[in-house]
């Protein structure tokens, strides 16, 4: 019997859940260690070893592989706690990483940042300019060279990086995505000079076109490869010592893994592995129940995530923005679109009611946590309106503080709007849901679907309470609450469940349609280049797939639509149908008759994702059933809930979860406790608790 | 007054009383309002809800246009934007995108309900296109927009618009855009409201005759498909809530969207001083061949919780320089909005009820029919708006609260070059027509607590991007040589201006020479003002280098970086012109930075060395501008104390004091003026001194302004980054004129103007009365 384990790096804790592909699933949480962040991973393993009931020694020994997310790379370069980069770019473009396009000043700010243009500023730039140098070479938009590689230009370029004491050198030619030949010859000339310098080539981390968010991309990538580099070798040691089995592998942003040894050379593309988590395990759910389309929300403390599957399959993107810069990597598309709990509620300067951006974070923290906060949350609200006991979380030790969330919120929001402490904390609760109900509705809408054809998941400790009013406000029918084991570890579940996955991409743009020739040439490139770094990941794989896509638009927009591709040898007619499905779903995007084709269709890029299936598929395992349909046997306690500011609060029944079953049937307005999470079945709702454990809530017949 | 055509005054469109415009309307539309006992019924609750709902439908209009059209100006400078609007047409909001076009929106609607009810009718299903910028709902002819109404039960309910500017609508201009345009006859044809899309169809009859006027038909056309895309897409999201919370109530909210937005600007504004404040600003040529300078003038009076805008005085209409009324009001929503609504949702419409504006008619910012006008947003409008931001950075200098408000002049428009020619790369040669975006990085102004921000973009487009490099060399036919900031060209003061760049093209994949119009101001006077003492930021300057030997350096492993390099004679480019690239020349752009805060000489040294260590200031401009001496990359104290004090005695020896030095009070007693001066209590009256040495300036009991030393003389002294020589562009005298402290020979203003130039910062009653 082999294992899987999945590690999840987060901010605070460390999650490991353990898979023994027979049905038996462990979690265990530790706190992270952000000085080391291997020796929380090796504490989480310790635990989970102990609640397997077996030796660390002996349960790595039977390890097949762990998967490891890890919110370190990214943590780092938000805090900018990266070391010094070197930037080597063509002669009379090293700017561009300062210009920005002039959108770095804006880019990923929240609506009322963005409305606030003189409180934006562009002090967050990538490396100050001593560490940017230019050397002579040019191509043009062919790859052909126009001037060739002026090598003592390279050499006195690269002395003056390594006297300066850089170690990590970011390498980012104009149309080096067309031509890499310029860029490897600067990698050799560097190492000639220092063999120890860590060199990330453009044409490697990210070979699209459009330089600055490539050359943003590339630094990027060589501030936090050196870092990710010893880490993981430090922590793979550690591994290695405990004896672990099989080899590590990391979490990458488009959800699938890499091994540990392959990661740091195209660092970047870890950099988002900690939100995908979630995502990932809302896929394996869904295939559990039958779901094919999900909308994953995921609320913390301090923020609110949202990803979304289609048709079984994660919904992605190509670019993610990190510090206000474009950063070319794969992902899976994660939406920060709240504050979570800790989402502070004020009065504006025109007497209304606001709730967020702003968030209490964990410390403070809200008003009720008695951690010197002062300013009231939806937390705090919650805890007012009965939803939250005093008592704190079922697994808590901690008692909340309901005096202080009521003065927080008498003072801040019931005073000035002259409502009653209890309708404020009431009008908190449904500004917030309907609030991230539109945000939720962005964001689904704009992938060009429609939310009521979605199933909601909620998890995370803040999700649960909310998720039924919020999900109903966007018109899905059906929430799911995962409340089994893995509750509290839903990301290193994803985690466990994830296989290889591997991309590689290419801009080439053109005309449509690209003869099928040429076309045929880049993804055939694009997948031997897959096999063979599928080869060194140390793994058998069950099976291998390929999908390749390319990004279309017409003439020159500025965004462009990913339209898949068949597989096997293309011909003329394949190249006209991958045309015609772009025309549907740009249609389907934006409407019928937005499109015009007379325009021209030009490709920009070509990918192909390489998926190589492991032989794990982690089944949660099945609850006890009930013998009744009624739940009377769970119930805790009744106390006073307000979830409707029009019925105010009504005797609601409490169900403590350890004690529900699979087939209790819970009518709303209900509360359910679980000891990482509360859950709420408004009123007219009905909660189900299914084969697995998780909650079902219908918001609608 | 210049000359108008009888018939034209058909097509001006005004704001008007929403009361009185419905009332107006024919049984045949009936229009769905709410009741003020309505509005006021709401709670807070619901309020918040729907107006957060109504935000997110504009935001995904936004979107889907942005990502649908196929424009750069697009999609790349984000010259676009769009609204939901009332029933009558007042913004209930706009979008963060170009913020002039808010002041244009609400015209074409007002327009359209009082010449278009009746025949052919406004129903359910149509979309009307505009781009006469007397109608409104653009500025000049090449913003198009496409807006709808929307019903509910049978009754007219709202609005929505797309707007964006189109590359080439016709004309004898490439671009649209003719230099030599003495009349709109020459420009792209002014479209009054047409019904392109009849019961939810695009028309083809009219959209075809629409796109026929333009070079670039194609784009014309799915841009055309992206307006009414966006549209659809704000009907269909604003029925759904509608659906959900009922018409009225969502009426209601959007009523006390834009009276909740009016209300909080009025409180703003109650929190400011009482007072006057006066700007004037330039254009250097009206087209091509011209060499005078244009003024416009504002006084602006701010009453309790009202503005006014009085622009009498302001010169006549000129070649291409002038906008119609939507422009001047544009202009001045362009500086309102970020500087004053910055934290207030922008619901135009409730926002615009807090100013009135006075112009006469026939003058450049509000130019009568047939004038030219395709300069109208990135000229006059923008000059409108930065002499409104320029008069309420003053206003606001007086206060700390909104000291972080306040900013110094940024780039005053968008350095316009069009290149259009044959791309020889494909198979197939094909015609481009590119309009080139890099200009919009431009410098803001500097700031009491900030320097302004390199490269930031322009003021007036919130989210404006420039274009890759790749993207532009993929889609034409030319090689950008280098993409750059350029150090020294923001601004000097104690905050520094944002530092501008440059470009430098050549073409590549064309053997033929490529066709250039120039279109640009502040080249030869500086636009883009300091305050407080701060300098300009640096005059644009455009050059073609002839026979450039480019493509010999190329082949010979030689990237050149400075026109110095090349070979060749240079060509100066005026402010508007016409010309061509040959295949050997090299197209230099250079655009503008923004203007500094406060006096150079009291910036903080180590902000100087840290300037120059990320190439925002040489060596010698912080020698010449800042006094800041540097060895090896670090200050040297005791030189730049030593050229600190030499610069003020420099600015001693040249000045004339016409006094003999007054009183002096104890500057920590006054209150704060600006950067430089402070109010200071005598004897029961407020008298004017310096913050830094405390002489006194002014005693409104004597004096009507402030006695400072002056000096005017040739625009070098400013800086190497103003032209030395402004002759090449007018004939005007253009001077540089700073004005100092007689004690300290602080700087209390720096500018390059006109020798004619007013002196506002004197008026002695826009700081204290008697």
């Amino acid at each position: 019997m082999a294992y899987v384990i999945g590690v999840d790096v987060g901010g605070t804790f460390t999650d490991a859940v353990l898979d023994d592909a027979a049905g038996t699933i462990v979690a265990a949480k530790a706190p992270s260690t952000p000085a080391d962040y291997s020796q929380g991973v090796m504490d989480v393993l310790a635990v989970l070893a102990e609640n397997l009931g077996e030796p660390l020694e002996r349960m790595l020994a039977k390890t097949h592989h762990i998967a490891h997310g890890t919110t370190s790379s990214l943590n780092a370069l938000v805090m900018g706690n990266v070391p010094p980069v070197g930037f080597i770019t063509t002669r009379g473009h090293r700017d561009s990483i300062y210009i920005m396009n002039v959108e770095g000043r804006y880019l990923g700010s929240a609506p009322h940042q963005l409305q606030n243009v003189m409180g934006q500023d562009k002090r967050h730039v990538l490396i100050p300019k001593r560490h940017a140098v230019e050397v002579t070479e040019r191509l043009d938009r062919d790859g052909t060279v126009v001037v060739a590689l002026d090598e003592e230009s390279v050499r006195s370029a690269v002395h003056s990086l390594l006297d300066q004491g850089i170690r990590s050198i970011a390498v980012s030619l104009l149309w080096s995505f067309k031509n890499a030949v310029h860029e490897q010859r600067i990698r050799e000339i560097v190492g000639e000079l220092d063999p120890e310098a860590f060199v990330a080539l453009s044409s490697e981390v990210s070979p699209r076109i459009r330089e600055y968010a490539r050359n943003a991309t590339t630094i990027m990538s060589a501030q936090i490869g050196p870092g990710l580099r010893d880490y993981l070798g430090r922590l793979e040691s550690r591994l290695n010592d405990g004896g672990l089995g099989g080899p590590l592998l990391v979490m990458q942003s488009n959800g699938g893994a890499i091994a540990a040894s392959e990661a740091p050379s195209t660092a970047i593309s870890t950099v988002g592995s900690v939100l995908t988590g979630g995502v990932v395990g809302a896929v394996s759910l869904g295939e559990q129940l039958g779901h094919r389309n999900i909308i994953s929300t995921d609320v913390g403390g301090t923020t609110f995530l949202v990803g979304l599957v289609v048709d079984g399959e994660p919904v992605r993107s190509s670019t993610t923005i990190i510090n206000h810069h474009p950063i070319n990597v794969p992902t899976l598309e994660v939406h920060a679109i709240g504050s979570g709990g800790g989402a502070i509620a004020w009065i504006d300067h025109g007497g209304n009611l606001q709730v967020g951006p702003r968030s209490a974070q964990s410390v403070p923290g809200p008003a009720c946590y008695g951690a010197g906060g002062t300013e009231p949350t939806n937390t705090d609200a919650n805890l007012v309106l009965g939803i939250l006991p005093e008592s704190g979380l079922l697994g808590g030790r901690k008692a909340l503080d309901v005096e202080a969330a009521r003065d927080a919120i008498r003072t801040r929001v019931a005073e000035p709007l002259g409502l009653s402490v209890e309708d404020a904390a009431a009008a908190i609760y449904a500004v917030q849901n309907a609030q991230t109900g539109d945000l939720l509705r962005k964001t689904v809408v704009e992938t060009g679907h429609d939310p009521r054809n979605f199933v909601l998941y909620a998890f995370g400790g803040a999700g649960p309470a909310s998720c039924a009013a919020y999900a109903a406000e966007v018109g899905v029918r059906e929430v799911v609450v995962p409340l089994g084991p893995v509750a509290s570890g839903f990301s290193a579940f994803g985690l466990a469940a994830s296989d290889v996955v591997l991309a590689q991409e290419l801009s080439d743009p053109g005309q449509m349609p690209v003869p099928a020739a040429t076309a045929q040439g880049h993804f055939e490139e694009l997948e031997r280049r897959l096999g063979e770094a599928l080869g060194r990941q140390g793994l058998t794989f069950e099976r291998v797939e390929y999908a390749r896509t390319i990004d279309l638009r017409y003439t020159a927009q500025l965004a462009e639509v990913t339209v898949g591709v068949p597989a096997g040898a293309l011909t003329g007619a394949d190249m006209v149908a991958v045309m015609d499905e772009f025309e549907r779903k740009y249609a389907g995007l934006y409407g019928e008759g937005t499109g015009f084709s007379g325009a021209g269709i030009q490709s920009i890029t070509l990918r192909v994702q390489a998926t190589g299936a492991l032989p794990f598929n982690p089944q949660l395992p099945k609850l006890g059933d009930a013998d009744t349909p009624d739940p009377a046997e769970a119930l805790a306690a009744v106390r006073r809930v307000c979830l409707d500011t029009v019925v105010g609060y009504v005797e609601t029944p409490v169900y403590d979860y350890r004690l529900l079953r699979h087939g209790h049937v819970i009518h709303g307005p209900a509360v359910i406790e679980v000891p990482t999470t509360t859950v709420v079945v408004p009123p007219h709702m009905t909660g189900t608790v299914d084969h697995l454990g998780n909650l079902s809530i219908i918001t609608r017949n | 007054m210049a000359m108008t055509i009888p018939g034209s005054e058909h097509f001006s469109s005004r704001p008007i009383d929403p009361d009185v415009l419905a009332a107006g309307l024919p049984d045949s539309l009936p229009v769905h309002s709410v009741t003020q006992e309505q509005i006021d019924a709401l709670d807070p609750l619901t309020y918040e809800v729907v107006r957060h709902r109504l935000w997110s439908v504009t935001d995904e209009m936004g979107e889907a246009l942005k990502r649908m059209s196929g424009s750069p100006i697009v999609t790349d400078a984000n010259d676009f934007d769009f609204a939901i609007c009332d029933e009558v047409g007042q913004e209930v909001q706009v979008g963060l995108y170009n913020t002039m076009l808010a002041g244009a929106v609400d015209l074409a609607v007002y327009w359209t309900l009082q010449h278009r009810v009746r025949n052919p009718g406004v129903k359910e299903g149509d979309m009307f296109l505009c781009n006469d910028p007397w109608v409104g709902g653009g500025l000049h002819q090449n913003d198009v927009i496409v807006y709808q109404p929307i019903f509910h039960d049978g009754k007219l309910f709202a609005w929505t618009s797309a707007i964006c500017h189109e590359p080439d609508l016709g004309g004898v201009g490439l671009g649209s855009f003719s230099p030599a345009a003495q009349d709109v006859f020459s420009e792209a044809l002014p479209t009054p409201p047409i019904k392109v899309v009849r019961d939810f169809e695009i028309q083809d009859d009219v959209a075809e005759a629409w796109i026929r006027r333009s070079r670039v038909p194609l784009l014309v056309n799915l841009d055309l498909r992206a307006k009414v895309g966006a549209n659809t897409v704000g009907r269909k999201r604003l029925h759904a809530v509608i659906d959900q919370y009922g018409a009225d109530t969502v009426k209601a909210v959007m009523k006390r969207m834009m009276s909740d937005a009016e209300g909080r600007l009025r409180g703003k504004l109650r929190n400011l001083p009482d007072g006057s404040w006066s700007a004037t600003g330039y254009q250097d040529q009206s087209h091509a061949g011209d060499r005078a300078v244009h003024q416009i003038t504002v006084k602006m009076t701010k009453a309790d919780d009202h503005l006014t805008f009085d622009f009498t005085g302001t010169d006549e209409q000129a070649g291409l320089i002038n906008c119609t009324y939507a422009g001047l009001r544009g202009g001045v929503m362009l500086a309102l909005m970020p500087m004053l609504a910055n934290d207030i949702p922008w619901s135009a419409g409730g926002l615009m009820r807090c100013f009135d504006l006075i112009s006469e008619e026939g003058t450049i910012n509000n130019a009568t029919f047939p004038a030219a006008v395709s300069r109208a947003p990135i000229g006059p409008a923008w000059s409108t708006g930065s002499l409104v931001a320029e008069c309420l950075s003053q206003m606001m200098d007086r206060t700390v609260e909104f000291g972080d408000r306040v900013q110094a002049g940024c780039c005053g428009t968008h350095d316009t070059a069009v290149l259009a020619g044959l791309d020889q790369r494909g198979e197939v040669p094909t015609p481009f027509l590119n309009i080139v975006m890099d200009v919009m990085a431009a410098g803001y102004g500097g700031r009491p607590g900030a320097d302004g921000m390199d490269t930031g973009g322009l003021f007036c487009i919130p989210m404006g991007r420039i274009p890759d490099v790749e993207m532009t060399e993929y889609l034409y036919p030319l090689m950008t040589l280098w993409r750059r900031e350029e150090p020294d060209s923001g601004g000097p003061g104690r905050h520094r201006g944002g530092v501008s760049g440059s470009s430098a093209f050549i073409p590549y994949g064309t053997d033929l020479p490529v066709g250039l119009v120039v279109a640009s101001s502040g080249k030869g006077v500086s636009q883009n003002t300091g305050l407080a003492g701060g300098y300009p930021g640096n005059t644009a300057v455009g050059v073609v280098a002839r026979d450039a030997g480019v493509k010999r350096l190329l082949a010979e492993g030689t990237l050149p970086l400075r026109l110095a390099e090349l070979a060749g004679s240079q060509d100066l480019q005026a402010c508007y012109g016409e010309t061509q690239v040959a295949p050997d020349d090299l197209l230099y752009l250079h655009w503008q930075g923004g203007g500094g805060y406060g006096d150079p000489l009291l910036r903080e040294p180590e902000l100087v060395a840290h300037d120059h260590a990320e190439g925002k200031v040489t060596s010698t401009g912080a020698e010449a501008s800042y006094g800041v001496v540097l060895r090896d990359d670090a200050v040297d104290r005791t030189a730049t104390e030593a050229l600190r004090t030499r610069l003020r005695e420099e600015r001693r020896a040249r000045s004339t004091a016409d006094v003999a030095p007054g009183p002096s009070h104890a500057p920590s007693t006054g209150k704060r003026l600006d950067d430089n001066l402070v109010a200071v209590g005598v004897d029961g009256v407020e008298v004017v001194a310096c913050a830094h040495c405390g002489r006194q300036l002014g005693d409104p009991r004597t004096d009507t302004v402030l006695t400072l030393a002056r000096f005017e003389g040739p625009t070098s002294n400013a800086g190497s980054h103003v032209t030395d020589d402004p002759g090449q562009y007018v004939d005007d005298e253009i001077v540089f004129r700073q004005l100092c402290c007689p004690g300290c020979y602080t700087a209390i203003y720096s500018g390059v103007v006109p020798a004619a130039h007013p002196q506002h910062v004197i008026d002695l009653d826009r700081y204290v009365q008697a």
